[in-house]
């Protein structure tokens, strides 16, 4: 059941209380929420308001004492402007809305993205880390350079401490394997045993080459992948601008986390985005 | 206990109508919340073109007053793309009301001689909405222009024609009477109200266009008041859609008695399982109906004018 662990209001208004370059053109920001609020949950995201500029869609990488974490990588106007925001400044969050990762247990955890995808990813990572049942957790992070990793240290310092193992790839080869994390992952299931269950995030064309490599192996058990990287208006589900043919399903609250079975019915998965007029875009 | 209903010529399985603007920008959203149990769908407006609507924030929540503010400007896809999704819930057989709105007469005919030809329910003319600079409110609160309007528009189909009236007037009177004398099938009230929400730390208004329109549970005593109105005013001249602020099965026997033959939903549909939202109407509908032995829909419709 989806029950927002935040009521859905207009925008709650939080306070920037740090902000670091996370990578080449992306920033970390720890947001302060005034009021008492429960942990977010993995795959879900909040709107972003930044006051004057524009409001859109950005995944939770981290949520404790209602301080949140967000990564926001320079896309357009709306991001440049909260990367220009700095500590003191005021923004508006909306959420916590969608559907969240559900990992299951005795499985092997397969977690690939790049990009702005990684930021729900390191939740998951967290949340994963902090279960009772101790099971192998592979992050599979790629980038075109080592400039423009999320989050390097924390998972390379994570794996260097056994709790997870790190493969890292860059198209130019600047750090770790030269090429594509699908690669990586497609090497470790010829050799794995385990079964396993796939999660990723990112830009929805590797989403899309990611799901082909998993249906291939029948020790991939589920694939849980994050939409939310998609154009939205409300993130409640109510205007429908986020929604998926043939199914009917609203991003925002049908997921954005959808699993192997629903992804095989969303014909639009990989193919089709909408715009902010409705209309549908080749991705 | 039958729940259908009729709106003039139309036949409905029952009075719940999807209404414009909520789930309504896919044809699979509005297959969606149809099979889901409703009577029928209205369509996102559709204009002539492509419009991309006003910035974000654009639509979110007033939790303290369970109703939702909006700014969405009409974006649509335009009538040449949109008629793919119309032909496809034509072909599914889902009952599809096309909801259409231009700047000017001249807007509205391209829009209505592009889609009639398509077997629709019927067409929703939004002359109405308060979010954009041109068109929207203005038109639909100037009785000559709504006849102009009309009148051109029953000259060019045989379908249907509902007219979508604004709240934001003197007098919805004078509004609804020259719709009726331009020739339209029924009359659909209220769009939304005009407002705004300013944030107080921020100390700006939240939308992107700064000025919306309200709907939700709040403006429910304004849309009955209106209904009210006109049933009072044409009686069973003109069948009569209610809309505004319904969240619970009880909001649409109050519509129904105040002269509605049939209600739209959409505020209420904003929710992560409006399949069951749907499910609770239609109990909450029939459970008053046995609860007042009524045996059919239409022995609710005026009912509170005594």
């Amino acid at each position: 059941m989806t029950k927002q662990t935040l009521p859905n209001t207009k925008p709650i208004m939080g306070r920037i209380i740090k902000k670091w370059e996370e990578c080449e053109d992306t920033f970390g920001f720890l947001i302060d929420i005034p009021v008492k609020v429960k942990g977010a949950k993995p795959g879900q995201f909040i709107m972003l308001w930044i006051p004057g500029v524009d409001e859109y869609p950005i995944g939770i990488a981290d949520f404790e004492n209602n301080v949140l974490e967000i990564g926001v990588s320079k896309m357009g106007v709306g991001t440049e402007a909260m990367i220009n925001k700095n500590i003191g400044d005021l923004v508006g969050i909306r959420g916590f809305y969608g559907k969240p990762f559900q990992p299951p247990n005795k499985v092997n955890h397969l977690i690939i993205g790049g990009g702005f995808g990684m930021t729900p990813l390191k939740l998951l990572t967290t949340y994963l880390l902090l279960r009772e049942e101790k099971e192998e957790i592979h992050i599979f992070e790629g980038a075109r350079s080592k400039n423009r990793l999320m989050y390097l240290d924390w998972f390379q310092n994570l794996h260097d401490q056994k709790k997870l193992v790190f493969h890292v790839s860059t198209d130019d080869g600047s750090y770790g394997y030269k090429g594509f994390p699908t690669v990586d992952l497609e090497d470790f299931l010829q050799k794995s045993e385990t079964p396993s269950v796939i999660y990723a995030a990112g830009p929805e064309r590797m989403m899309k080459v990611i799901f082909d490599i998993g249906k291939k192996y029948q020790k991939v058990i589920d694939m849980q992948m994050s939409f939310a990287d998609r154009y939205m208006r409300c993130g409640f589900g109510l205007c429908s601008y986020c929604a998926v043919d043939p199914t009917g399903w609203r991003i925002c609250v049908d997921g954005p986390i959808f699993n192997a079975k629903q992804i095989e019915q969303i014909e639009d998965f990989g193919n089709y985005r909408r715009i902010e007029t409705g209309e549908k875009q080749r991705i | 206990m039958e729940l259908e209903t009729t709106v003039g010529s139309i036949k409905l399985r029952n009075p719940l109508i999807l209404s414009s603007g909520i789930l309504g920008t896919s044809y699979s959203t509005l297959q969606r919340i149809y099979e889901a149990g409703m009577g029928a769908v209205v369509t996102k407006s559709i204009g002539p073109r492509a419009r991309k609507g006003n910035p974000n924030p654009s639509i979110f929540a007033l939790q303290e007053i369970k109703s939702v503010i909006n700014s969405v400007g009409l974006a649509n896809p335009g009538y040449k793309v949109f008629r793919e999704d119309i032909e496809k819930l034509i072909e599914n057989k889902i009952p599809t009301i096309a909801s259409v709105f231009g700047e000017n007469e001249t807007e509205f005919v391209e829009v209505l001689e592009g889609l009639k030809d398509l077997h629709i329910l019927a067409f929703e003319l939004n002359l109405s909405c308060p979010n954009i600079e041109k068109g929207g409110t203005q038109i639909g609160t100037n009785p000559e222009t709504v006849f102009n309007i009309v009148k051109k528009i029953r000259s060019i189909t045989s379908s249907p024609i509902w007219v979508k009236l604004t709240p934001n007037v003197n007098n919805i009177i004078d509004i609804a009477e020259a719709a009726v004398k331009g020739g339209c099938d029924a009359l659909v009230a209220i769009n939304t109200l005009k407002a705004m929400v300013i944030d107080i730390d921020a100390q700006i208004p939240i939308l992107g266009y700064k000025r919306g329109g309200l709907s939700g549970a709040a403006i429910k005593p304004i849309g009955i008041r209106y209904v009210y109105d006109l049933f009072e005013n044409f009686g069973e001249k003109i069948p009569i859609v209610g809309v505004g602020g319904i969240s619970r099965g009880e909001d649409i026997i109050e519509y129904l008695l105040a002269g509605a033959n049939a209600v739209q939903i959409g505020t209420a549909l904003g929710v992560a399982y409006p399949e069951n939202m749907i499910k609770f109407f239609q109990m909450r509908i029939k459970k008053y109906m046995k609860e007042h032995t009524i045996e059919k829909i239409s022995e609710l419709v005026g009912g509170a004018h005594k």
